[in-house]
């Protein structure tokens, strides 16, 4: 189960933060197939923000596809973000030898994450906003 | 004084003011315990003959007199009920809802402001009818001891007060007052001298005006050895008939004999002057009014009737204001 | 009162309210609104803008002095107003046996308990002993006990500390969520209500001054920065300059086309431009 911490002050919709902290768990692998979200309910009571908010983001979960509405028991996770891959996926293992590679031409660690960092950047740009 | 029983507002009302109604009942149970007990104190001297036969308490029973002099505040707290039971609908019970702010409490669960106001005062009424209910009992309660002696008269204010129907009628009308001068003057202090006022108006009309509700009788008689009425009756005036059958002025005669020479010195000169001058002026006939005591139940309905006209009306503008404010 | 449109809570026409007979002033005038059932709105304004005025007509408290304001019956809302009004001579536990006489077939006394947890006093405390925050707590209590469409909300959160007053907002946004409740609360500390409402009612000087769903809201508006220049045709609700620099809130009429570095307004940013200018918008 998660919980949702609101930041009024961040300049963020609340709406996205909890979208953010969601998908972040699923990530994290504290949530997982099959897991039932908090009911909005229980998110108000927690945070006093607006049931509306809740709603809003657990549609956007769920056109996103990681999550289900059922009916008269609440919203479930469908699907994890799994791109924390296992350990012998194909890719991690070509990420694995790039790195060793880096380390061998002498690159420390700062200029390998900030040559990840660019890339991401590039190949991902736009992707976060929703 | 279980509130077990009671339901929605009038369950709220009684436990609102369940410290007024606790003192009341104890202040009914003292003044009960009070009367008893001067009652058992007389019963030990009981009053007895005189030689002349007018039956009198003996000098030494001091309960006698005191449980008299009790009956004498029985009598007043009958005559006064309706001003506190006016004062206190008015002000704790109605202003103050509006003085403090909690009529947007009251006025906003699921009963209506009729409902609202209804119930309180019928829990008022009930709490008036029950004193009033207890003053009578007291008052009866101690009558019983000292009318072997010398009784109250019926016309007396607290006798007439404490032994009729009258009161519940007044009580009906300081309810319904105070209902109305609370909901206008919407200030606790205010509103309760206000409407104790109107209301001791209301009484001090009738304690002025109530024996002019029905005529007196009359009982003529040669003057001097006087018409008699019997102790029974209520005395409402007196006085002398011309020839003519007009009442006749005494003033007439007594500025003449004052003055005659000497009457300040000779002795009888004054009766017997005032005497000639009645005669010289042909007055024979005495008379004397009054109310004999058949007219008590009537007098005493026809107040009841007209003092609750007078709370009808008045519980009416109490609504009428109640709904002209809140929709 | 009569009954209302399907979906809608409270809706209001030509309303208006005067105090103090012939020579009072007006508190409300030619109001008109229609608030969506299941919203909870905030209801915002300087001191003496209406606000208490137009809660306490809501609550069927007040007759208007013309026009109309359809709601729910007296049984299907609940009201506090400002000062907590409360007998002071009752206990607590009197308090809500009150709620449960007064509203027969309706009080949750659950739903009551669960305000009065967490305030710190017995419920055989005399409310004249209570301070101002727990009164503020038996208040909530009643008027969510009685389980009403319509929850009526003058300046709630004033006498509470931070705590409470994010424990007793969370109870009403759970409320709201389970049942659906229409909530209006009024304040003139919009924080205290920002992320909590999704409507948005700002009054001054007796008039609606603005009304709407709070992203419908932010989403008409646009906060420009620039160079001085002519803002037509978009309705100017509050320009700054400073040197050469211009700052404005807008209300667009159309794609802002124009020198001006634009952004979405936040809540506050707009509440604050349309109180600078109770008067209305320099259009």
């Amino acid at each position: 189960m998660v919980e949702y911490r609101i930041d009024r002050r961040s300049g963020v919709a609340t709406y996205l933060q909890i979208v953010q902290q969601t998908k972040q768990a699923l990530r994290m692998g504290l949530l997982e197939p099959g897991d039932r979200l908090p009911t909005a309910r229980e998110v108000v009571e927690a945070t006093a923000i607006n049931p509306n908010t809740v709603l809003k983001a657990y549609r956007e979960l769920e056109r996103e596809g990681l999550v289900e509405a059922r009916r008269g028991l609440g919203t479930f996770v469908r699907a994890t973000l799994g791109t924390t891959a296992p350990a012998d996926s194909p890719l991690r293992g070509e990420l694995d030898a790039w790195a060793r590679r880096a380390r061998a031409e002498g690159m420390d660690r700062e200029d390998v994450a900030a040559l990840f960092t660019a890339v991401l950047t590039q190949h991902f740009e736009g992707d976060d906003e929703a | 004084m279980s509130t077990l029983a009671l339901k929605g507002p009038a369950w709220v009302t009684v436990r609102q003011y369940r410290r007024t109604l606790w003192l009341a009942l104890a202040l009914a149970l003292l003044a009960l315990a009070v009367v008893a007990g001067l009652r058992i104190w007389t019963a030990q001297d009981p009053v007895a003959p005189a030689e002349d036969g007018v039956w009198i308490a003996s000098p030494y029973n001091d309960g006698y007199l005191k449980l008299r002099w009790i009956l004498e505040y029985v009598g007043f707290a009958a005559i006064a009920l309706p001003g506190v039971v006016a004062a206190v609908v008015a002000g704790p019970m109605v202003a103050r809802e509006y003085e403090s702010g909690t009529y947007q409490l009251s006025l906003t669960q699921s009963v209506s402001p009729t409902e609202w106001l209804r119930s309180k005062l019928t829990v008022a009424t009930a709490f008036a009818a029950l004193a009033a209910l207890a003053v009578m009992g007291i008052y009866w309660l101690g009558r019983l001891g000292v009318r072997q002696g010398w009784d109250y008269h019926w016309g007396h204010p607290g006798t007439y007060a404490a032994s009729g129907i009258t009161v519940f009628a007044h009580v009906l009308a300081a309810v319904a007052v105070g209902a109305l001068v609370g909901q206008l003057v919407r200030r606790t202090l205010l509103a309760m001298s206000l409407a104790g006022l109107v209301t001791g108006a209301v009484l001090a009309a009738f304690s002025a005006y109530r024996w002019s509700l029905l005529s007196t009788e009359r009982v003529t008689g040669p003057l001097h050895s006087g018409p008699r009425i019997t102790p029974d009756d209520l005395h409402m005036g007196s006085g002398m008939l011309t020839p003519a059958g007009t009442d006749f002025d005494p003033s007439i005669c007594w500025n003449e004999v004052q003055q005659a020479p000497g009457v300040d010195t000779q002795e009888g000169l004054w009766d017997k002057l005032t005497n000639q001058c009645y005669v010289r002026n042909g007055v024979t006939t005495e008379y004397v009014e009054f109310h004999p005591s058949s007219h008590l139940w009537p007098t005493q309905l026809i107040e009841t009737g007209i003092v609750l006209a007078l709370a009808a009306l008045a519980a009416l503008a109490a609504f009428r204001v109640l709904r002209a404010r809140h929709p | 009162m009569s009954t209302t449109t399907e979906g809608i809570a409270l809706r209001a026409d030509h309303l208006g309210m005067k105090y103090g007979g012939r020579r009072g002033g007006w508190a409300l005038r030619e109001c008109a609104f229609a608030l969506p059932a299941g919203r909870i709105c905030a209801l915002v304004g300087p001191n003496g803008a209406g606000k208490s005025t137009l809660l306490a007509l809501a609550a069927g408290l007040l007759r208007p002095t013309e026009g109309t304001l359809d709601g729910p019956a007296r049984d299907d809302l609940a009201y506090v107003a400002q000062s907590k009004p409360l007998h002071p001579r009752l206990t607590v536990a009197d308090t809500l046996r009150m709620g449960r006489e007064l509203n027969p077939g309706r009080w949750d006394e659950t739903a009551a308990l669960r305000v009065i947890e967490g305030g710190g006093f017995s419920s055989d405390t005399l409310v004249h002993h209570l301070s101002g925050g727990q009164r503020t707590r038996v208040a909530l209590a009643l008027a969510l006990g009685k389980r009403a469409g319509l929850l009526l909300l003058d300046e709630p959160m004033a006498d509470l500390d931070p705590l409470a007053r994010h424990q007793l907002m969370g109870l009403l946004m759970s409320d709201a969520a389970e049942r659906g409740t229409t909530v209006v609360m009024s304040s003139h500390i919009l924080t205290e209500l920002e992320g909590s409402c999704d409507h948005l009612m700002l009054l001054a000087r007796g008039a609606v001054r603005l009304d709407g769903a709070v992203d419908d809201l932010l989403a008409a508006h646009t906060l420009l920065r620039g160079p001085v220049g002519d803002l037509a045709p978009h309705t100017v609700v509050d320009t700054r300059t400073t040197g050469r620099q211009l700052t404005a809130l807008v209300r667009r009429e159309g794609p802002v086309e124009g020198p001006w570095e634009t952004s979405e307004p936040s809540l506050e940013e707009l509440l604050l431009a349309h109180l600078r200018h109770p008067e209305g918008a320099a259009a």
